[in-house]
């Protein structure tokens, strides 16, 4: 591909991939594969189903600048858990502890295999998740050792910071061992300081027997870029879980790709996103039955406020062979005031005949009668309306089983509500 | 306390309340019977600030203000309690954190400092028992899967806690058996006081058989067509309505 067809924007980031590629370890020659087909992807175009609801025209104006390699510390928000590293636009700063949270921590450097600069295919998301692989900076590797059980968590704290409008490119890569057992906990933060992008990418494979559960929390500040690609390959007997809560940055897209590759392989997908202000979050979720007795839940629950706009895309493929499996979808949308919207597109597609599936997805105002009811005995307009909303995230809320987290999620979810109810009252 | 003069009120064009008046004074207990659909809930609804009412003529005054300019949770600060017809389950919001919330937002207006979590649940203990409530109502959502007896119950513990100065009952004991009639009775009569009025709304004698009223009204077609003492509830037990609606249509 000739220099002349790239977008100004795509051509902005495979000049400044060459001047950083000297900094950046790994293969070479991937990096430089990764970068090519991103710039062959290019931005998604206006037409593009992946980006109906979700318009990266600001983000395509902006000229961010990926990250050097981190070498000094930033301060970060205190951890939820014990044991918790920070990432710095994605690189580890200093010494790497050889084991954390039940966790055997590795870089690209010391990994087995150059496993993580793997092309992740398809998708809206396919062209950041190349950009992130040209451009990330000592890859994580978090791996687990066959039946090894840790009730341990593990906070990842992934901070964007720069003294300009950064390019973060996070890339983490989890291996659970077969029998393991093992708790993530992934935090996303910036400095607020900048209009900065986090682009990241988490690779996760579970083999069989495994179980993750993975705590997500993307806290941004209010001007952040945030798009974020998250693979999950599930094995025999293995389960995937993830608590999300997704509140954070101006522009927010994350995918998940979930693929339940061996027999009674599961997964649960919990979360909620709060879109106020003048937000846009954008949570496509796809999970794929490819073998049999194999089980999902998907359970969103979107709050959307002001200008705040919310985009919901769960699909769930079932595929052929994949008897007996089990795929349910739930996806609640609460539209506090009238300017805010919420899309929502539940999604199934069966080719089995034996399985069981549902989904049912809903938007509405809270309740006139509860809304009455507290007022009646008392409670302002606020704090009523405060309280159905929390009820509302509440249900889902209630799986998120780390104490601290969830406090943390429910204050500022109070915070929030709060705030801009009593704007809005 | 209560002064309520001609008033009208409708929803969208259908006009249900027709002229109301209604004196109620510190201390006493009225009790205001009618048919079904003739205005009742409506008067409650109206007083205590439910939205969706047009109030086109008339005035409801409250301690000497102007009860329909307030917003329902100022209503409720001063001291007007409306124990609903049909109570609204709320499930993720907490019995506990509602009945909380009330009373501090009630003791602030009061001008009394908030309780704190340990004097609360001192306080609602007590209440509880009364109602014959057990404690585990307090961790459930606001009458979330409650029976049609213990969502009654639940608001008559909501007004024991919250103390009104002006209680309004909308049909408390339909759907009550005898027992869990006794209770929400006992519940009503321990806040009888000199300073308080209570208006219920009731279909049955059977109830002022254990809150006795000092006035019974009878409310049909949005008018108060008659009002006695309890020996009316008693007559209206007999011979229905329809012949105070005749001797009102002769006068
Ligand atoms: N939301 C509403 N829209 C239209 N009509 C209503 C509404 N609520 C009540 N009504 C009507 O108003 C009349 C009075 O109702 P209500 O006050 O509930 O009566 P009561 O409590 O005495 O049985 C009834 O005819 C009822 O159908
Ligand atoms: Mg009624």
């Amino acid at each position: 591909m000739s220099a002349t067809a790239l977008s100004p924007a795509t051509a902005h980031y495979r000049e400044a991939f060459e001047r950083l590629r000297p900094q950046l370890g790994g293969t070479a020659s991937r990096r430089v594969a990764a970068m090519e087909r991103f710039a062959e992807l290019g931005f998604p175009g206006a037409r593009e189903e992946a980006w109906k609801y979700t318009s990266l025209r600001r983000l395509e104006s902006r000229r961010f600048v990926p990250a050097a390699p981190a070498t000094t510390p930033v301060d970060v928000p205190a951890a939820f858990v014990a044991q918790r590293l920070a990432l710095v636009n994605g690189s580890p700063v200093g010494v790497v502890p050889a084991s954390l949270g039940g966790f055997a921590l590795g870089t690209l450097d010391t990994a087995p295999e150059d496993q993580l600069l793997r092309a992740l295919g398809g998708g809206g998301t396919e062209r950041f998740a190349a950009l992130n692989a040209a451009l990330s900076i000592g890859p994580l590797l978090l791996s687990t050792t066959a039946g090894q059980q840790s009730d341990d968590v593990l906070q990842l704290t992934l901070v964007t910071t720069g003294t300009g409008p950064t390019l973060a490119s996070p890339r983490i890569a989890v291996r659970m061992a077969a029998g393991s057992r093992a708790r993530l906990l992934i935090d996303h933060v910036d400095d607020g300081a900048h209009e900065h992008f986090t682009n990241a990418v988490l690779d996760i494979e579970l083999a069989a027997g495994a179980h993750l559960t993975l705590y997500r929390l993307q806290r941004q500040g209010e001007r952040a870029f945030h798009i974020e690609r998250m693979e999950v390959r599930v094995g025999e007997h293995a389960t995937f879980v993830m608590r999300d809560s997704q509140l954070g940055a101006a522009l927010a897209r994350l995918d998940t790709n979930v693929s339940l590759d061996g027999r009674a392989a599961a997964t649960e997908i919990t979360g909620v996103f709060l879109a106020d202000g003048s937000r846009h979050l954008d949570s496509h979720i796809h999970v794929g039955h490819r073998a049999i007795e194999t089980t999902s839940l998907q359970d969103y629950r979107g709050i959307a406020a002001n200008k705040g706009r919310g985009v919901y895309n769960g699909k769930a493929i079932v595929h052929e062979g994949a008897q007996k499996s089990n795929a349910r979808q739930v996806n609640r949308n609460l539209l506090l005031t009238s300017g805010a919207e919420i899309d929502t597109k539940p999604d199934l597609e069966i080719y089995a005949d034996d399985v069981q599936c549902s989904h049912g997805t809903t938007t509405g105002q809270l309740d006139p009668n509860a809304l009455f009811y507290l007022r009646s005995r008392g409670l302002s307009e606020p704090e009523a309306r405060s309280a159905l909303t929390r009820a509302f995230a509440g249900a889902v809320l209630a799986r998120v089983d780390e104490p601290a987290l969830a406090r943390h999620v429910h204050d500022e979810l109070d915070r929030r509500l709060v705030r801009l109810l009593e704007v809005t009252a | 306390m209560l002064s309520i003069r001609d008033l009208h009120a409708q929803i969208g064009v259908r006009k249900i309340l027709k002229g109301v008046n209604l004196e109620v004074k510190p201390g006493e207990v009225h009790a205001i019977m009618g048919p079904n659909g003739s205005g009742k809930s409506t008067l409650a609804s109206v007083l205590a600030g439910r939205a969706g009412y047009d109030v086109t003529k008339g005035t409801a005054h409250y301690l000497g203000d102007d009860l329909l300019a307030l917003e329902p949770e100022e209503r409720a600060r001063r001291g007007v309690f409306l124990a609903f017809q049909y109570p609204v389950e709320i499930p993720g919001v907490n019995n506990a954190y509602l009945l909380k919330a009330a009373l501090n937002a009630v003791r602030k207006r009061r001008g009394l400092p908030e309780l704190d979590a340990f004097e609360f649940l001192a306080l609602i203990k007590g209440k509880m028992k009364l109602m014959q409530m057990d404690e585990s109502f307090l961790s459930r959502g606001v009458n979330e899967g409650f029976s049609g007896g213990e969502k009654k119950r639940n608001e008559i513990l909501q007004m024991a806690v919250l103390e009104p100065r002006l209680a309004l009952l909308d049909e408390t004991d339909s759907g009550l058996d005898i027992d869990a009639l006794r209770v929400v009775a006992t519940g009503v009569n321990s806040l009888r006081s000199p300073e308080r009025a209570i208006v219920m709304v009731t279909h049955y004698q059977r109830l002022l058989d254990y809150i006795e009223p000092d006035f019974v009204h009878v409310l049909s077609d949005g008018r108060i067509l008659r009002t006695g003492d309890k020996s009316l509830a008693l007559e209206l037990e007999k011979r229905g309505y329809d012949w105070v609606k005749q001797e009102a249509s002769a006068a």
